[in-house]
């Protein structure tokens, strides 16, 4: 073969090899294996290659359980993803051990991202000084659940009626839940959020109350449980539980989704498990209280790994994925933060199992929203703090001693 | 003129692979597999376990420091925690051993005969074993329930008015160990059933010539024979008891108010939960110290016991 022709030929075939090595791939990890959430995601990357030809983005999904103790693993073993999902009460952690980026520069370098329309309050968690260490992609707040054929069975108006009236407080909260269970032989007026309100999910089930009596968990390193405030927004519920018996109580089981209780609260999401619900239900905003009004939001965040190699593109792919437009698409499961998208007719009609005006309860308590309480040190303040959540949810408990031991036991790790 | 003297004949070299040699690296080869595994998957993570009990190390920031024995000086000296765990541990042991293995012994004497009924049983007594834990704590939860549990309301109808089994300490440690009984007895009865088995039927026969009954059987010529298979089948159990996790993380999650925080779960929480590596690490070395003490305690009482 001629030399020429031979080198041309050599240099097309090194090319032809050197090609797809120069593709890169970008790993996402996150907790859904949801075919319906995978699809969008595959939507949103593909329409990310059309831009970048070179890079795949390949998703892979780790069970919610395990997420933060496999992902800490691979970031340990040196097999870190580039980006992923990252849970509300772990962030904090992550981020005072250094390991996620700061975002900020890519998602102002961004065109048309428009940072500042995030609702500020659904950015704090994710925000430290002028970092951004993540990017909500998904702020659900926590509404009422109710089982309308219940409601109906005790000659009940139901929570949006009464929230109409403005009259859905805690005092009619309590009133109504004891006259559901009344009504209602062998359930109960209200579980806390997946039954889980005396395990994992014990800030789930307090914080509402607390809130909107006008108490808090912790702040600047003091514990506000045993405050006045939190006091009595827990002895309301202890009373609910224990005297009134219109909570389902620990160690029983009373699950909503199966029309064993007649209220919940939860998310959005868990919608879909009343696709084929044999009973009438809607969503409605939380209580009131004495404080007024305080939703609450549960918030996922997209983060980017300090140990990718790949940090100029992962950060370019979080401002991709969650800018105006993927955001309007990924509405339907993940509430986004951005006022645009809430305010926008798309958002009030995603859900197709909600109505557009118990949706339009959903936009309004993500604006006004606030997450619930986190720390660097979050799993070790729960450890301390359960073993006295469980004295508390004893009949014969005192509330107020009980808090006192709550806050005696986590002020260490605050 | 210097120079090397040749002999002009030389001694004939022995062949290097020589018979000894070539048994001996035929024997390294076939235990080779093993030993591969043995040194990667124990020796290697033992010795790392031990270099990393000796640091603290947080996993999730990667920052590793050298401190000595100062873990093992906290969790002994200065964690209140740990001796809970401990108590626990032991509580669940002393409840779970003694039971499993007298259920055990009575199922297997009962059942050792071929006789009617006797595969239904066995395998019905053996079939937890190998159900699933997560079904078997999700169905158990269910069961104990306060008021509208299963168990709960049958004790109601003889009139007893039944604890709230998973929620009060002290009757969740009952809870946990009797489900866990449940669970597992079964292999301890297939164990118990084939020891049974290979005693030959001859010693009973000559003891019923002798005018034995059956209560004089079983403790002078049953039990004794059954010696080395209870020796064995403690030390498991024990091993297992110490050693319990899934089961306390699915009924109870190491509670209510830490009732039945055990020692393998308080190790999993630190490790998994608050990446405190070393600190678990160092848990880890004292759980193997307790459980290979208790091992060779009912070891050498029983070589004590038949000399």
């Amino acid at each position: 073969m001629h030399p020429r022709r031979l080198a041309a030929t050599t240099l097309a075939a090194m090319t032809f090899i050197t090609a797809p090595l120069a593709a890169e791939e970008l790993r996402f990890t996150l907790w859904t294996g949801n075919d319906a959430h995978l699809a969008i995601f595959n939507e949103i990357a593909k329409g990310f290659t059309e831009t970048h030809p070179d890079v795949t983005v390949s998703f892979e999904s780790i069970p919610a359980a395990d997420y933060t103790q496999k992902l800490t693993f691979q970031l340990a073993g040196g097999n870190p993803p580039d980006l992923g999902w990252m849970f509300e009460d772990v962030i904090p952690g992550f981020v005072e051990a250094g390991v996620v980026e700061d975002l900020r520069p890519a998602l102002e370098a961004a065109e048309g991202y428009e940072l500042e329309d995030f609702s500020e309050p659904a950015m704090a968690l994710w925000s430290e000084k002028d970092a951004i260490h993540g990017v909500p992609f998904s702020t659900s707040p926590f509404m009422i659940y109710y089982n309308k054929d219940m409601f109906d069975a005790a000659g009940l108006e139901t929570p949006p009626e009464l929230a109409g009236k403005g009259e859905w407080d805690m005092e009619k909260f309590r009133e109504v839940a004891m006259a559901l269970a009344e009504a209602n032989s062998g359930k109960w007026g209200f579980e806390f959020k997946d039954g889980q309100g005396y395990d994992s999910r014990i800030l789930h089930a307090i914080m509402p109350a607390i809130r909107v009596y006008g108490g808090y968990a912790w702040r600047d390193g003091d514990c506000g449980f045993d405050e006045p405030e939190a006091v009595e927004a827990i002895t309301q519920l202890h009373d609910m539980v224990f005297k009134d018996k219109s909570i389902v109580p620990p160690g029983e089981q009373g699950d909503f989704f199966s029309g064993n209780s007649a209220m919940t609260v939860n998310q959005i999401s868990r919608a879909s498990l009343l696709a084929d619900a044999d009973f009438e239900w809607g969503i409605a905003p939380l209580p009131t209280g004495p404080a007024g009004a305080s939703p609450i939001i549960g918030q996922a965040g997209i983060v980017v790994f300090s140990q990718s190699k790949k940090q100029e593109l992962a950060q370019e792919f979080v401002a991709y994925m969650t800018n105006p437009e993927n955001s309007e698409l990924m509405a339907e499961f993940f509430p986004p933060a951005r006022h645009s998208v809430l305010q926008s007719d798309t958002f009030v009609a995603a859900n197709e199992l909600i109505p557009s005006e118990q949706m339009a309860y959903v936009g309004k308590a993500i604006e006004e929203g606030h997450v619930l309480p986190s720390h660097p040190r979050y799993a070790q303040i729960y450890a301390a703090m359960k073993p006295r959540m469980d004295a508390l949810w004893r009949a014969d408990a005192d509330v107020q001693t009980s808090l006192e031991a709550v806050c005696t036991a986590i002020e260490d790790q605050l | 003129m210097t120079g090397h003297v040749r002999t002009g004949t030389t001694a004939p070299r022995a062949p290097w692979l020589t018979l000894r040699r070539r048994e001996m690296f035929e024997g390294w080869l076939f235990v080779s597999p093993t030993l591969i595994g043995f040194l990667i998957f124990f020796l290697g993570p033992l010795i790392a376990i031990v270099i990393y009990s000796l640091s603290e190390w947080n996993l999730l920031s990667q920052q590793m420091t050298y401190i000595g024995t100062a873990n093992y000086q906290d969790a002994l000296t200065q964690n209140p925690d740990f001796w809970h765990v401990i108590r626990n541990s032991v509580i669940f042991a002393a409840g779970l051993v003694p039971l499993n293995m007298t259920l055990a012994l009575a199922l297997a004497l009962a059942l050792c005969r071929p006789g009617r009924g006797v595969v239904f049983f066995r395998t019905a007594f053996f079939a937890p074993v190998v159900t699933s834990a997560v079904a078997w704590a999700i169905v158990w939860k269910f069961l104990l329930q306060g008021e509208a549990g299963a168990v709960n309301q049958m004790l109601a109808t003889v009139g007893i008015n039944g604890p709230n089994w998973l929620r009060e300490p002290d009757w969740a440690m009952v809870a946990v160990i009797a489900t866990r009984v449940l669970k597992m007895v079964g292999l301890n009865m297939i164990l118990y059933i084939a020891a049974l088995q290979s005693i030959p039927r001859d010693y009973e026969d000559a003891a019923r010539l002798e005018g034995a009954g059956n209560w004089q059987i079983f403790r002078m010529v049953t039990w004794p024979l059954l010696a080395p298979s209870t020796l064995i089948i403690m030390v498991i159990t024990t091993i297992g008891s110490f050693k319990v996790f899934d089961h306390i993380y699915l009924m109870t999650g190491g509670g209510p108010e830490n009732g039945t925080l055990v020692l393998a779960f308080y190790i999993y929480e630190q490790a998994f939960e608050f990446f405190n590596v070393g600190y678990a690490s160092a848990l880890a070395m004292i759980m193997f110290a307790i459980v290979l003490v208790l091992a060779l305690v009912q070891i050498m009482l029983r070589q004590k016991g038949s000399a």
